[in-house]
């Protein structure tokens, strides 16, 4: 009399697991919907069109990624992203995390850390005004340099310019990566400290040892969040020195701007294309790395 | 369970409501001031269907009204109260002022009577002003020129039969050399018995006719730039271009605010012309936004007409008077340099028919990156002859918006692409050749009228390799220099020109620059698309040379004027040959450079007279016989109304589109280009002109006169000698002018400029 029971049970279980599953799928509906409509649909479009020609749609083949690859403002910009990341990164989560640690030890760190924030609050275009005032060739910097009887200098029409945007990106973001780093230390328990220090550590080596292996996961965020964070300067950028700036500031983002405005879809879609593959490929190689650590 | 079922119905119902009211509210419908937050009623909104699917029916139709009188001028105009037409004005033909009577609503007028003699244009003064009264009276302002006083005006009252006798009143202020308020600027009946009086200063005063007796006087408090004064019933309405203020003329007190009024001369702009059809209950304004109709104490102002659909809309269109015939017809009399009228005084007649639809059918839009006076005019033109057709004319670059040239040209991107771009487009400062590569814009070629009436050097200035015609430019400019004989030979070249040292000093720098770029920036351009280096080094050597030292004491000047003056205004006012010729007749330059629109052959043969063997010509450059093409045509291959785009533009290079002269450039249709040098204007005209410059003791005097058959040709041979287009790319400009200034203030060497020059511009040539 049981087993018809238990095979029921047994079914209802199953079943009961296949709708668990299905349950499981649609909570990710909406979100996965949203992803597919506003990002994965748009991008196999992109895609589509760096293979068609910029307004008639003829199909154009890979002539679109050979323009690119040829263009020279292409190679330019491409040039200057990169050397901007690979300054600005590194630099601005060093710092970060070296305040972070400061302001997690001071009995004050919850006040200043607020401070670290005030430049996120300020609006691009107010920035990007206090930058020309201070760094036009008859602006404040040159004055003060005048004052003490040093030369000046048309800052943002030479190479200083891209140190200038180098320092606006760490002086901007540089709050929001304490905030992060400061959470990772936070999430560090407390006992782990105190067990080393009974068995002798001292600061430096429970630093190596335990901090810095236990912001693994914050760093990987952080990093990431820098590495898109940082194609935000380019607000600044563009602001302060408007669509052609100097040489050395000029980033991927005036390019497509331009290109957008003269109407080389073609050229915009295939740089879009490759640009979105290197960074993928960044990206996943980085979580690689530090998985496999 | 069944609960569950209820939970799960209600989450997804609210779902469903939150999407749909997130879509709706993305929809882009966009019904501003509706209900009674606009104080302003369109003209339009009756043609909006209604649930009937019924189409609005009715529209006021512009008729321009020929008269065999050629009208020099019209003081006023009213409808008597036995509904005769009356005009008071001044005849063109023979030189006399009087008045006219119009039985048939203005479509033919009569001689009533000439004004009395002694208020004649003579020696002894002139009338310049007058009104009428609805029983046939008219007052008239007579300026008498008295021997040690000047100016001093008088009121004459004229009788319905012409009889005059003068008006006991003067100016509290006026006679003698210090006097403060020398002149009528503006005269009004208030009933038949009373006049309105205003003075130089604003003041406005109310009088009686038979013995100038002040009743009233109304002071303001000065802060307004202008105060527009009419009458309506007891009324007094004075309008500023920010306030409209309402006065009982019974009392001489103030009334309570309009607002409506008030908000409504915020969204229709000055109002010009004012008249009542009911003694004073409501009232009909007229402004470059069309004519409105105001009940006092209502909260609507009712737009009746469009200025955007007929002439009311137009850049030279400047009423004189408003005159309701009754609630379906009304006069306007306007000054309109571009009507039919030989003498520019336009006799206008608007008529309500009712089988017209409210809103045209069609609707062409059309867009520019800067405001055209030319194209405006053309479209209300084109809409005179095309009632089914409604133009939208959007200039991108405004003083309220604030946006620059980058952003206008990525939100006109984004709306090409998306099907909702114009139909039409006036290139000028876009990136022509990208848009013609692109396949942006539509082949012309065959729209065009018939070969040998044009300039044809100019109109295939953007042909490309096919022979389509993409873009062509409707007008152009000439870059032109003037100067003695020191230091300009007619003909000679850039390196004879530059190689005087200080020619050009004393100029501005930037604007130097720019000119100079117009005349050498095509030779810099290389087969493979890039700048040749080499030659944007000889250019700026050269012209620092010609240039020679920087004075510091321009710094001043040129914040002054960019103070008094706007930025659009004051970039295209600097380039124009017209800025500089004060200077160069009073000896502050050595040369006047600049872009040529058009022939003043009357002020350039004054300065040649003040300069030593003074001559004009084509402005000297790396690159010969250069023209700017200007008002750049083409047609959106994209837009939704391609055809009548197409109508639109064999309409823009017909001859009477071309024949519109409003600075912008000279026509490319040969008969309108003549017709726009030829100064026929002036013909059988004693215009003796004065000019004065910032210094008031710095005048010219000339006489404005048909330009002779000798420089016409002369002019004419200059742009039929013309071949290159000057390279209209406002980066590179940008780019040049910038460092190019550097280098005639001397901060820079030209060496320098050139690596600057050369880095801005290659990344987008490489682009």
């Amino acid at each position: 009399m049981r087993k018809p029971f238990q095979r029921r049970s047994a079914r209802h279980t199953e079943t009961a697991g296949k709708h668990k599953s299905f349950r499981g799928f649609l909570w990710i509906v909406p979100s996965f919907l949203g992803v597919l409509v506003f990002y994965l649909l748009p991008y196999a479009d992109v895609v589509r069109r760096s293979f068609l020609g910029a307004v008639d749609n003829h199909f154009a083949g890979i002539e679109n990624y050979r323009a690119v690859l040829e263009n020279t403002a292409f190679l330019l910009a491409v040039k200057n992203t990169l050397r901007f990341t690979v300054f600005c990164i590194p630099l601005l989560i060093l710092i970060a995390l070296l305040c972070a640690v400061v302001l997690y030890r001071s009995k004050y760190g919850g006040i200043i850390k607020s401070a670290f924030l005030m430049p996120m609050a300020l609006p691009a275009v107010s920035v990007a005004l206090m930058w020309r005032l201070l760094f036009h060739s008859q602006g404040m910097v040159n004055g003060w340099l005048i004052n003490l009887n040093l030369q000046g200098s048309d800052w943002m029409n030479s190479g200083s310019a891209f140190w200038i945007l180098v320092g606006s990106y760490i002086w901007k973001n540089l709050g929001y990566d304490i905030v992060l780093w400061m959470a990772g230390l936070a999430g560090i328990s407390e006992n782990i400290y105190e067990a080393a220090r009974v068995d002798g550590a001292g600061e430096w080596q429970c630093f190596w040892k335990i901090t810095l292996p236990n912001l693994k996961t914050s760093f990987y965020t952080i990093t990431v969040l820098s590495f898109l964070n940082s194609f935000k300067v380019f607000r600044e950028a563009y602001l302060v020195a408007g669509d052609y700036p100097h040489e050395s500031i000029y980033m991927m983002q005036h390019l497509f701007n331009n290109w957008f405005r003269n109407f080389s879809f073609d050229k915009m879609a295939a740089a879009a294309v490759l640009e979105s593959l290197v960074l993928l490929a960044l990206i996943l190689l980085f979580q690689r790395t530090l998985d496999k650590e | 369970m069944k609960h569950k079922v209820w939970k799960r119905t209600a989450a997804m119902i609210l779902i469903l409501l939150l999407v749909w009211g997130g879509l709706t509210g993305c929809s882009g419908s966009n019904q501003e001031g509706t209900g009674n937050e606009a104080a302003v009623k369109s003209a339009e909104e009756p043609n909006t269907e209604g649930n009937s699917g019924e189409r609005a029916m009715g529209r006021f139709l512009e008729e321009e009204i020929e008269t065999d009188i050629a009208f020099g001028n019209i003081f006023d105009i009213k409808k008597l109260s036995d509904g005769t037409l009356r005009l008071i004005g001044f005849n063109a033909d023979d030189g006399t002022r009087g008045a006219w009577d119009s039985k048939d609503q203005g479509a033919s007028w009569e001689k009533v009577y000439d004004f009395p003699e002694e208020i004649q244009d003579s020696d002894q003064g002139y009338t310049d002003r007058g009104a009428l009264s609805a029983d046939g009276r008219a007052v008239c302002v007579f300026n008498q020129i008295e021997e040690g006083v000047g100016i001093k005006p008088k009121l004459y009252l004229l009788d319905q039969n012409g009889g005059g006798t003068p008006i006991a009143f003067e100016l509290a202020g006026s006679g003698g050399e210090n006097a403060q308020e020398k002149m009528i600027m503006g005269v009004n009946f208030l009933g038949n018995d009373q006049l309105l009086v205003k003075s130089e200063t604003d003041k406005v005063y109310q009088i009686s006719v038979e013995d100038g007796s002040v009743k009233h006087t109304y002071e303001f408090d000065g802060t307004a730039d202008t105060h527009q004064v009419y009458t309506a019933g007891k009324k007094m309405i004075v309008f500023t271009s920010t306030e409209a203020l309402v006065y009982d003329t019974e009392t001489g007190e103030q009334l309570s605010p309009e607002e409506t009024l008030q908000q409504g001369l915020a969204e229709a702009g000055l109002f010009h012309s004012l008249d009542s059809l009911d003694e004073g209950e409501s009232v009909y304004c007229l402004s470059g936004g069309g004519l409105y109709h105001y009940k006092f104490g209502g909260s609507v102002m009712e737009q009746l007409i469009d200025g955007k659909m007929n002439s009311m809309g137009a850049p030279a269109f400047y009423p004189i008077t408003l005159t309701m015939l009754d609630e379906e017809n009304l006069l306007v009399a306007a000054n309109d340099s571009n009507s039919n009228s030989p003498t520019g005084i336009a006799l206008l007649k608007y008529t309500y028919s009712a089988d017209t639809p409210a809103k045209p059918d069609k609707e062409l839009k059309a867009y520019s990156l800067y405001d055209n006076r030319e194209m405006r005019q053309s479209i209300s033109r084109f809409q005179k002859e095309h009632t089914d057709v409604y133009v939208n004319y959007q200039s991108a670059m405004s003083e309220e918006n604030g946006m620059n040239v980058s952003d206008a040209l990525k939100t006109l991107t984004t709306e090409i692409m998306a099907g909702k771009g114009p139909d039409l487009m006036i290139l000028d400062g876009m990136p022509v050749e990208a848009y013609m590569e692109k396949g942006i814009l539509k082949d012309l070629s065959s729209l065009i009228g018939e070969e040998g009436s044009y300039f044809e050097n100019i109109l295939h200035a953007y042909q490309d390799e096919q022979g389509q015609l993409c873009a062509v430019p409707a007008r152009f400019m000439i870059p032109m220099i003037q100067a003695g004989s020191a230091f300009y030979t007619p003909g000679e070249d850039f390196d004879a020109f530059t190689g005087r040292k200080d020619a050009l000093a004393k100029m501005e720098p930037k604007p130097v620059v720019e000119k100079f770029w117009y005349t050498c920036g095509a030779a810099w351009k290389k087969s493979d698309g890039t700048l040749d280096a080499a030659k944007i080094t000889e250019f700026l050597t050269k012209l620092k040379n010609a240039y020679g030292d920087y004075d510091s004491s321009l710094d001043e000047a040129e914040t002054g004027v960019a103070m008094a003056m706007d930025g659009n205004t004051e970039e295209i006012g600097k380039l124009s040959f017209g800025y500089g010729d004060f200077d160069l007749a009073f000896g502050r330059t050595n040369v006047n450079i600049g872009l040529c629109a058009k022939l003043d052959y009357g002020m350039m043969t004054a300065v040649n007279k003040r300069l030593e063997q003074g001559d004009y010509g084509l402005m000297p450059g790396q690159v010969e016989h250069v023209f700017v093409p200007a008002m750049i045509m083409g047609i959106n291959s994209k837009g939704n109304q391609t055809e009548l785009a197409e109508a639109f533009i064999k309409y823009l290079f017909s001859q009477d589109s071309q024949k519109i002269s409003q600075s912008g450039g000279f026509p490319v249709e040969k008969e309108a280009f003549r017709s726009v040098i030829d100064g026929h204007q002036y013909a059988g005209q004693d215009n003796l002109v004065c000019v004065g410059g910032t210094d008031l003791d710095e005048t010219l005097d000339y006489e404005m006169t048909p330009t002779p058959e000798e420089e016409i040709k002369k002019f004419t041979e200059l742009v039929e000698s013309l071949t290159t287009p000057a390279i209209r790319d406002d980066v590179i400009k940008e780019a040049v002018s910038e460092q190019g200034e550097k280098v005639l203030k001397g901060e820079i060497s030209p060496q320098e400029a050139t690596d600057a020059i050369m880095q801005k511009v290659n990344i987008y040539l490489a682009e």
